[in-house]
């Protein structure tokens, strides 16, 4: 089964990267790619739970509800664990699926894991 | 024992001047063609631009005709048709005897398509690269 690593290194918002990276994510899950989805730097961002209807109030897609789309699919998701600190994000305030793991280890999954990695 | 053709998947997430991505995308398909490589070329995002017909940069390297060269060498280039109706290119439902969506705004030689595309794409590839995308 073909593997891929999609990369999210931009916020939800203020760019299309992110949106894009996830819709990429969820197409290759309903293709039935093995996908994983790895959030670092200011892509940790998507990894927050509550947006409040970005649709309605920024004409911008929700990328919480894209990545809960995701692992409801059966993809993994990783959030950087350290990109999360810098932040001052708290695991309480991350989408439930989403996976905690130092860089190395995210580095690890892309390096030792195999598949083709695409970076948004 | 004959060897496989070996293919690399590109794709370009950001318009065709501004920055040089499209330009050395062009140039590493290109080079990839001519080592005996399968090229496919995935235009997302702003990168749907260069399949602009009629571009006519009076400076730079002009990447709707790097685009046709490519394809005549043997390059398969597919382009978002989410990304293409949001920016204007696409003129109606897909034609399945055409497999693209109908635009006379387009080269011929990039087919707009779902992203299934680029998923077969990738799901056919030995390398792969996207471009543009840090911007």
């Amino acid at each position: 089964m073909t593997k891929i690593l999609v990369l999210i290194t931009h916020p939800p918002f203020g760019h299309e990267n992110t949106f894009a990276g996830l819709y990429v994510a969820s197409t290759a899950l309903s293709k039935g790619l093995e996908v994983t989805v790895a959030m670092t730097g200011d892509g940790v961002y998507a990894g927050r739970k509550g947006q409040v209807d970005p649709l309605a109030n920024i004409n911008m897609p929700s990328t919480e509800d894209q990545v809960r789309d995701i692992i409801d699919l059966g993809g993994r998701a990783i959030v950087d664990q350290g990109a999360l600190l810098e932040r001052g994000i708290m695991q309480e305030e991350l989408i439930e699926g989403l996976e905690i793991q130092p860089l190395g280890k995210i580095h690890d999954v892309m390096l030792d894991e195999g598949g083709i990695i695409v970076t948004f | 024992m004959v060897e496989k053709k070996k293919t690399l998947t590109m794709m370009l997430f950001t318009g065709p001047y501004g920055s040089q991505y499209a330009d050395h995308m062009c140039r590493i398909a290109d080079r990839a063609l001519d080592k005996g490589y399968g090229v496919q070329i995935f235009l997302y995002g702003d990168g749907v631009h260069s399949q602009l017909k009629g571009q006519n940069p009076k400076a730079f390297f002009n990447v709707g005709e790097a685009l046709t060269k490519l394809a005549e060498k043997g390059a398969v280039i597919k382009s978002c048709v989410r990304c293409s109706q949001a920016r204007g290119y696409v003129e109606g439902e897909f034609d399945e005897k055409e497999s693209r969506y109908p635009s006379s705004k387009a080269i011929n030689v990039v087919k707009i398509y779902s992203l299934y595309g680029y998923v077969e794409m990738l799901g056919n590839t030995d390398k792969a690269i996207t471009l543009g995308s840090s911007n």
